[in-house]
C-alpha cells in the first residue's frame, strides 16, 4: 500500500477510534486484496511504511463481500460496480480479505 | 439502520478493480461517513 495512504489510515484510526472505522477494498486480485487487508489489520508485511509493526486490527472487507454489497444502493451498484463484478472472481476476493479479517481484525461489523 | 450506519469509512479502491468514487457513490446513503478515500493503480 502507498506509504502516504498508510499514514492516512493510521490518522483516521487514531482520530475516530479503530472500532469505529471500517475499511472497504476494491482490489482486482485476491493476492493484492490480502496484502491490503493484512496491512490494515496486522501491519505492513513489506515493513516499508508507517504501518510496519503496527497492528491496527481494523475491520476490513472487500466491497464484493455479501455483507457489504447488501448495504449498497442497488441502483448505483448496478451502474458503477456490476460490470467489474462480472469479470472479477468476487468469491475469491472476498475470501482472501475474510481470511485476514478472521485472523487479525479486532472488531467486525 | 444498516450495519455501516454511524461508521467511518476508508475506501481503498483500485483503478483496475473497483475505484473508490464508485464505492463512495454506492454507500452514500448507508449512514456512514467517508473519512478517507484513495484509488491506487499498479502499472
Amino acid at each position: 500500500m502507498d506509504l502516504q495512504n498508510q499514514q492516512r489510515v493510521i490518522d483516521a484510526a487514531e482520530k475516530y477510534g479503530a472500532e469505529n472505522v471500517v475499511v472497504l477494498l476494491g482490489s482486482s486480485d485476491a493476492e493484492g486484496a490480502g496484502v491490503y487487508a493484512e496491512t490494515v489489520t496486522a501491519g505492513d508485511p513489506s515493513f516499508a511504511g508507517p504501518l510496519a509493526g503496527v497492528s491496527l486490527g481494523l475491520p476490513v472487507y472487500h466491497v464484493f463481500d455479501e455483507a457489504i454489497k447488501s448495504e449498497a444502493d442497488p441502483r448505483v451498484w448496478e451502474e458503477q460496480i456490476s460490470m467489474m463484478e462480472m469479470v472479477l472472481d468476487t468469491a475469491k476476493l472476498a475470501a482472501s480479505v475474510a481470511n485476514m479479517r478472521d485472523q487479525h481484525s479486532k472488531s467486525k461489523l | 439502520m444498516g450495519k455501516l450506519s454511524g461508521k467511518k469509512l476508508i475506501f481503498l479502491g483500485e483503478r483496475d478493480g473497483v475505484p473508490s468514487p464508485a464505492m463512495e457513490a454506492c454507500f452514500a446513503g448507508s449512514g456512514a461517513e467517508v473519512v478517507f478515500s484513495a484509488t491506487e493503480c499498479f502499472v
